[in-house]
């Protein structure tokens, strides 16, 4: 008996301390962002940088003791993490996960643009805002309607603004006759789609395109067709390392015809597979990527080199990518909107004045993807600037602005 | 099949008039695109070379298979893990001069993915070997996921880059002949197939460990009468089978990219040439996988290549449901257990 005495004395206690801790004067109610990235998996590449990028802005924000509301009320966050493993089904559990039972204000979600589109529903019906990672259009536009999603946000560059770079290049260039091919995933699909739209936008003549499996090591039938139909540059829209394979096969059947791709390759991984193959071809890319090239006056420099250092320290020298980028914009972006918000407001209303925020207030506002400017009418905020066009040189990605075409 | 030798002539015909049938429409389509006949030579070429490595990765199939009667789906696995292990060794900051380290990281690669094929055996078959094949081919499915994990945890999800053997370098040496490119590496593929199938031959010819596996192969229960041990062939042939994947993953590793997931579309595709050569035959399969190879890259080649990988799953689902089995080695069913 007197065990069980001792015990519910001691739960009493706990309970007690919990609750007087819980009602120190000062500090505001905890904030919850819920994150979901792909850390395993096969976009595990890209998802892992996103996830180490989260946990470093859980760490920053720790040492500050979180974030200040406009009424000098400090509120501790929680960066909740979850993995999809690029599955849409694990990402729209883990959605809706965080916002029935984590209760988080707003969610950051997912790295593929296959799990952010099935994640919609789950982000309207609940009203609570979510800031996807990947870069398809369907994300934050609805096809049918044309018009962008309610709480449907998106931080990465689009390979729209990717198609638009080579476009203009190739039409500088004087070319008229262009091939493109492309990975049969989500990413290599929508940049066909949009490399495609964008190169009829300036006038060229797509003459042959075609895809291949991520797995391809043979090229022969794409290059048959490329030869075939005598076009005379080719657009790759791919990811390492089916990116490097394609653009080897191109340089070894084709050893003059210029090789255009998007910012799926800017990575040093590109470089390294590729190797000679990749001399003179050229990109857009995250400036991320690319600062050493970028000038002063810049308005991201200052963001880029501080998320570079902040990253590099926090993962103990791992290389920097554009992905993680991702993940800190849209983290960030949440953070500001949580900044402004008062203690003491229903959840509900944290998740409507976090949208509204977002939509409103992020104008001009310099991060590591871009200087993004949101409306209802752009979800996204991004245009073509946000990208930096380069060539290989040397093994080395050199900044090719428009001057020297 | 041998039952009804009448209809040996039939099927001769039916077959003709199929392969004559495909090869008119893949000229039909392909001049409709403007292919040139150079076009197709190199579709072949490339098509053999990608035969080249289901042939290999087949002849894994048919040794696990031919002794102990299960698919091992792990033998994509042996490939990739034969490719990263080469390259992480040839990586190593070793006091050797390229073309030995090369020759060592090979060695390596070689020797710890065989390692690592018999470690299979005894720790997930062996133990598990009075169940039925079903079980054994799903405990081959759980080491192919774990061998995949932990490929992604050690090599990380980046794709690696192997050197060319013969530049030791990232381009490799390309002859042209006119618009047909030949790459160095390719002669180095072919050149491994038929030395694997020469050492095979004398090893199950010559050799009295090649003769007690063949024994076993045929008939188990007798192999065992005479004194063989099954259990240690089992070993020997999952051993065998890693080291094939070992070198095909090696010899491939310069053209691709090597990469943690390489082995699940190499596997699927050696499955595909094992089962067009019946899964027995060492002759049928290898046929099996460079016409596998050729035909599905030239179908690329004429009609879209997207279609690539339709092919071979058209062809899988065709020969199980017509002839299961296969076409060319029409080989028998292992022996059964009692």
């Amino acid at each position: 008996m007197s065990l069980k005495r001792t015990s519910f004395l001691a739960l009493f206690c706990i309970l007690a301390i919990a609750l007087l801790g819980g009602c120190a004067p000062g500090k505001g109610t905890e904030y919850k962002i819920g994150f979901v990235s792909s850390a395993t998996g096969n976009y595990a590449s890209l998802g892992l940088p996103e996830a180490k990028t989260a946990e470093m802005i859980q760490k920053q924000l720790d040492a500050m003791g979180g974030i200040t509301g406009p009424d000098g009320v400090k509120h501790p966050v929680k960066i909740i993490i979850y993995d999809d493993a690029n599955e849409a089904d694990r990402a729209v559990s883990s959605v809706s996960r965080l916002i029935t039972e984590d209760e988080v204000i707003a969610v950051v979600s997912s790295t593929g643009s296959g799990p952010s589109v099935a994640q919609i529903p789950v982000c309207e019906e609940n009203k609570t805002p979510c800031i996807s990672m990947a870069s398809a259009k369907a994300i934050t536009t609805d096809a049918k309607t044309n018009t962008e999603y309610q709480w449907m946000f998106k931080t990465p560059q689009t390979n729209g603004h990717a198609g638009e770079w080579q476009a203009a290049y190739l039409k500088a260039m004087g070319l008229t006759n262009i091939c493109i091919l492309y990975t049969n995933d989500g990413y290599g699909k929508d940049c066909f789609a949009n490399y495609k739209a964008a190169a009829e936008a300036a006038g060229l003549s797509v003459v042959y395109e075609a895809s291949y499996a991520a797995t391809d090591t043979e090229f022969s039938a794409q290059m048959a067709g490329v030869q075939a139909s005598g076009c005379q540059a080719v657009e790759i829209g791919s990811t390492p390392p089916v990116a490097s394979l394609a653009t080897v096969a191109v340089r070894n059947a084709l050893p003059e015809t210029p090789i255009t791709l998007g910012h799926g390759v800017c990575n040093q991984s590109f470089i390294t597979t590729a190797g000679e193959a990749a001399e003179g071809a050229v990109f857009p890319c995250g400036k991320v990527t690319v600062l050493d090239q970028l000038a002063d006056t810049d308005p991201q420099k200052a963001v880029l080199a501080k998320y570079i250092a902040d990253y590099t320290a926090h993962t103990s020298g791992e290389a920097i990518s554009t992905f993680g980028g991702h993940a800190w914009d849209a983290l960030e972006m949440v953070v500001d909107a949580l900044g402004s918000l008062k203690n003491g407001m229903s959840l509900e209303d944290q998740r409507i004045a976090v949208r509204d925020y977002l939509e409103n207030d992020i104008v001009n506002w310099p991060g590591i993807s871009g200087t993004f400017t949101m409306s209802p009418a752009d979800h996204n905020g991004l245009t073509k600037d946000s990208l930096l066009f380069v060539k290989v040189e040397a093994g080395q990605w050199v900044a090719f602005p428009e001057t020297d075409w | 099949m041998h039952r009804k030798p009448q209809r040996q002539p039939v099927r001769l015909i039916i077959a003709a008039l199929v392969v004559f049938g495909l090869a008119a429409l893949s000229l039909l389509l392909g001049s409709q695109k403007g292919l040139q006949p150079q076009h197709y030579i190199q579709l072949t070429i490339d098509g053999v070379r990608a035969g080249s490595i289901y042939a290999l990765m087949a002849l894994g199939f048919v040794v696990v298979y031919s002794v102990t009667g299960i698919i091992n789906f792990a033998q994509g696995e042996f490939v990739m893990l034969g490719a990263m292990i080469c390259l992480t060794v040839n990586d190593l900051d070793l006091p050797l001069p390229p073309a030995l380290k090369l020759i060592a990281a090979i060695l390596a690669g070689v020797l710890l993915t065989t390692l690592i094929g018999a470690g299979m055996e005894r720790l997930t078959i062996h133990p598990a070997r009075r169940s039925p094949p079903v079980t054994l081919i799903i405990i081959t499915i759980g080491v192919t996921i774990t061998l995949r994990a932990a490929a992604l945890l050690v090599w990380g999800a980046d794709p690696h880059v192997l050197p060319a053997f013969t530049t030791l370098a990232l381009e490799d040496k390309i002859f042209r002949f006119g618009g047909v490119i030949i790459q160095a590496q390719s002669l180095w593929i072919w050149g491994a197939l038929i030395a694997i199938l020469i050492l095979l031959y004398f090893f199950l010819e010559r050799t009295l460990l090649g003769k007690a596996l063949r024994a076993c192969a045929v008939n188990r229960r007798a192999a065992q009468l005479v004194g063989i041990n099954p259990d240690r062939m089992a070993l020997l042939s999952f051993a065998l089978a890693a080291a094939l994947g070992a070198i095909g993953g090696i010899v491939l590793g310069p053209v691709t990219r090597p990469i943690y997931d390489m082995g699940v579309m190499l596997g699927l595709r050696g499955f595909v040439s094992a089962i067009i050569g019946g899964l027995l035959s060492v002759p049928g399969v290898v046929v099996g996988g460079l016409l596998l190879g050729v035909v599905e890259n030239i179908a690329a080649g004429v009609t879209d290549p997207a279609y690539k990988s339709v092919v071979s799953f058209i062809i899988l689902i065709a020969i199980l449901l017509f002839r299961p089995q296969g076409i060319i080695g029409g080989g028998e069913k292992p022996a059964e257990e009692a």
